[in-house]
């Protein structure tokens, strides 16, 4: 759900103008967090972003649709939360530039891909010495996929509050909002239930395979501090 | 969107009409101008004009039918769940949330049909903090490469029943074969890190200078420019839409 990129026109300027000033202060700090970086990373990190764009392309199918997936979490798990920003806003642009999501929408779309993205490493790097790559690569992607759709909610709801238009009767308002609520939650939550699973099962097979072939790519948990009576002493 | 990466690039690269000879700044700009007149009226007249403009604009640069009608639907269903949020009910509000992201949608194409992506990404570069904007050039090549490759893991897949296993089993076999793309395109990325050394990269990659050259073609974008200015001004207050 995180891939469902905003078009323009839509939401209200002020929703898309703070989205625009949440990517810049995210690039600010994502550029200052690798000031150090070498062309080595940056080619790796575009290599990500190409294959994020590559499998988004691609149709797995679903009950008999086809589904497009991410790979938002498992590229932030891989990544780290300052490559993670800057791939999330590389890939919204050339989707922007292609008509898949706006141009004045770009800082929103980038703050919900790489918040998933993030929160998926974060949350990786707390289960994966307990429960193995695999899974915890999979866990945190459903955990990430599940954030990211509220967060992508959470922005609809706040366009639809923030809509200039003046409703007159409110009884009438009142029951065309439940029935238009209704109809959405049936279109959209059996939607997300198969993304999430979708998502998480591929995150399963992603990190399990790493985990086996190149355990070096995966982040490792940082080393749980010792009491200071089990420090030996030199 | 298999082959749409593909197909925007080789007419970017090998289109013949007066929009593909113009500058790619000329062309940020007016796209950049179309975008926010959509964006911000609320006169339905206007934004009618504009999406008769980009259609105009879209088939006269010869783009590919099927590509126009992609890019027009791209930006349905977003759409289509904000209008069942929002609608009521009047038809003015669902057809403005339509038109406004189909206008957007298709200038977009419109520009990168038109434009080869060295040119257009040069002046982005240039306000692009160094890492991002290497970023962007070097993910853009990546994307060829990869998803060839995707492609043809995912034929490989189809061909020796994959897809054809139970669900959970399915979807795990995918992940692992997306882990070969991973290792294939950290790989990739280190011989690109030994070339970038061996051609002497200087830390930044600054794109050509082309997007600045001015041509004749230049005043047929400065004439949409000024017939989309021009319909703003006569239409701004005709056909307002309460939204």
């Amino acid at each position: 759900m995180s891939h469902l990129h905003i078009p323009d026109g839509i939401l209200p300027p002020v929703l898309w103008l703070v989205g625009l000033l949440l990517m810049l202060l995210l690039t600010g700090l994502s550029v200052a967090a690798t000031r150090r970086t070498g062309p080595q990373q940056i080619a790796y990190q575009s290599a990500l972003g190409g294959l994020m764009l590559a499998v988004m392309a691609l149709p797995v199918p679903v009950a008999g649709l086809h589904y497009c997936m991410t790979l938002a979490g498992p590229i932030g798990v891989l990544l780290g939360w300052a490559s993670a920003v800057q791939v999330s806003i590389v890939v919204t642009v050339i989707l922007a530039l292609l008509g898949q999501g706006g141009f004045t929408v770009i800082g929103l779309n980038a703050v919900v891909l790489t918040f998933g993205a993030v929160l998926a490493r974060w949350i990786y790097l707390r289960l994966a010495t307990a429960l193995g790559p695999g899974r915890a690569m999979a866990i945190a992607t459903a955990i990430s996929q599940l954030l990211s759709s509220a967060a992508w909610v959470a922005i609809l709801a706040a366009a639809v509050r923030l809509r200039p238009a003046a409703i007159l009767n409110h009884d009438v308002h009142d029951m065309m909002q439940f029935v238009q609520l209704s109809l959405l939650a049936t279109l959209l939550l059996p939607s997300l239930a198969a993304a999430v699973a979708v998502e998480a099962l591929l995150a399963y097979g992603l990190g399990g395979f790493l985990g086996r072939v190149r355990p070096d790519l995966l982040p490792q948990p940082a080393p749980e501090r010792l009491p200071s009576s089990e420090i030996p002493s030199t | 969107m298999i082959n749409t990466f593909a197909q925007i690039d080789y007419l970017a690269s090998s289109g013949r009409s007066p929009w593909h000879h113009a500058s790619a700044l000329g062309k940020l700009l007016l796209a950049g101008l179309v975008v926010m007149l959509a964006v911000f009226t609320t006169s339905w007249m206007l934004l009618l004009t504009l999406l008769v403009t980009v259609l105009t604009l879209c088939l006269s640069a010869r783009l590919p039918t099927r590509l126009i009608l992609a890019a027009a639907a791209a930006p349905f269903f977003f759409s289509f769940v904000f209008i069942v949020a929002t609608w009521a009910g009047t038809p003015y509000g669902p057809f403005m949330r339509m038109m406004r992201p189909m206008v957007a949608s298709l200038i977009a194409v419109w520009l990168v049909g038109t434009t080869p992506y060295p040119d257009l990404f040069a002046p982005l570069s240039r306000v692009l903090p160094r890492v991002v904007a290497d970023s962007l050039f070097l993910t853009y090549r990546a994307v060829f490469a990869l998803l060839s490759r995707t492609e043809r893991l995912w034929r490989a897949l189809l061909l020796r029943g994959a897809v054809g296993q139970g669900g959970a089993r399915r979807y795990a076999l995918m992940g692992e074969a997306i882990g070969t793309v991973v290792l294939s395109g950290f790989e990739r990325s280190q011989r690109l890190y030994q070339t970038m050394l061996l051609r002497g990269h200087s830390g930044r990659i600054c794109g050509c200078r082309h997007y600045l050259e001015f041509t004749r073609s230049d005043l047929a974008v400065l004439g949409v420019g000024v017939w989309a200015g021009a319909a703003a001004l006569l239409l701004w207050r005709s056909g307002v839409v309460d939204i």
